[in-house]
């Protein structure tokens, strides 16, 4: 358990968990605190473009929603990335749906990522954006919880509802393919 | 630059950025990394992709807490298992099985009895054809197949259905015992002969 910046040990998910089913809402607080940005990462690397901050909020209003049903056998983060994905899956699925009958204009398109540009300060990141469009949607999804969330084979298959072979198969075929894109650039 | 063939090291390289190996583990690692220069490629290539993953927008922690619904506990619905159902079943369908082969031994018993005790004659006689129901002359003649006991309607059978109603308690039972000895299926299948009731159509 590390210590808080307060000096105390820091409580695990599970015991903010239990506080906040008992009724302390500053259980909710840190737990949102703690994992909020890993799902804002995990969504923005995974292609998101708008609206992460929604996503997240939806992702925590399920979750909080379903706790009843987590029982620690992953841990949270896994959890709550396996609920972002579900997510942003049905997101996907709108949008195509939503584009069959209203097609994009491409001048909606090249502002969005205009958008995006202006997040996007360094050049490095640039790439690496351009690197991970590279990929398919589940290698993308494998390697940056891989590399960017530091996640297991096991918690990645978790999340992506497949096994740990093809996991290490997706994250083999995604790093060559990043570092080819990279030396090119 | 050979490619390096040592997978377990290459899967090793994110846990080693993200500080999740053992010491042994990560003294391994770095003493291969010494040698390897497709792995030490790996590694910077990793850690440019780590750090590039800031760009997602910060979010407001008080915010998405706002939105989540107060703590309810989910009361899981008291719905007996299958087996306490299956077996349910089976004891309501054993039940229904001994109540009913249970009754109608009873009352087979008791319509034998009776009959018996009233010295009357056993259920084929009923079956006869009383005189009443004979045709006229002036209808045409069956063959004497028809008449046989299996289909010839019983006397009180016709009127059973309009004489139920009125009847009380003490008046049903002798119709009743009467009843059991009707054999209401045919002892074997009858004959073809019944065509003679075309007799209608002439």
């Amino acid at each position: 358990m590390n210590p808080s910046p307060e000096g105390r040990p820091e409580e695990t998910d599970m015991e903010l968990i239990n506080r906040w089913r008992a009724g302390d809402g500053r259980a909710a607080t840190r737990l949102v605190g703690r994992h909020s940005q890993a799902l804002a990462r995990f969504a923005a690397s995974a292609g998101e473009r708008d609206g992460i901050e929604e996503l997240v909020q939806d992702t925590f209003v399920r979750a909080f929603a379903s706790l009843d049903s987590f029982r620690g056998a992953s841990t949270l983060r896994t959890w709550l990335f396996t609920i972002e994905r579900r997510l942003m899956l049905d997101r996907r699925r709108a949008e195509r749906r939503s584009r069959e009958t209203v097609p994009v204009e491409e001048s909606d398109h090249v502002s969005e990522y205009g958008a995006l540009d202006g997040l996007i300060a360094e050049e490095a990141q640039e790439r690496v954006r351009k690197s991970l469009d590279a990929l398919s949607p589940t290698q993308r999804e494998v390697f940056t919880l891989r590399v960017q969330q530091g996640l297991s084979y096991k918690e990645i298959a978790e999340v992506v509802g497949s096994t740990e072979g093809a996991a290490r198969v997706h994250y083999h075929n995604a790093i060559k393919t990043v570092k080819e894109f990279l030396k090119d650039e | 630059m050979n490619k390096c063939i040592d997978s377990d090291i290459q899967e090793m390289l994110p846990d080693l950025l993200h500080r999740a190996l053992s010491d042994g583990e990560r003294q391994r690692v770095e003493a291969h990394l010494a040698t390897c220069e497709s792995c030490k490629e790996d590694l910077e290539v990793l850690r440019t992709v780590k750090s590039a993953a800031v760009f997602a927008p910060a979010i407001d922690v008080n915010s998405v807490v706002r939105q989540i619904p107060p703590y309810r506990k989910i009361v899981p619905a008291t719905e007996r298992p299958a087996r306490t159902r299956v077996a349910s079943w089976l004891v309501a369908a054993s039940l229904a099985v001994v109540v009913l082969g249970g009754g109608s031994i009873l009352l087979q018993s008791n319509g034998s009895l009776v009959s018996r005790s009233r010295g009357q004659q056993p259920a084929l006689t009923i079956a006869k054809v009383p005189e009443a129901t004979k045709p006229s002359p002036l209808e045409p003649v069956p063959s004497p197949r028809i008449v046989q006991p299996t289909i010839a309607p019983h006397p009180h059978a016709l009127a059973l259905a309009a004489e139920a109603d009125g009847l009380s308690d003490g008046g049903l039972v002798p119709l009743m015992n009467d009843m059991d000895g009707f054999d209401a299926l045919p002892a074997s299948e009858p004959d073809p002969v019944i065509s003679v009731d075309s007799g209608d159509s002439l």
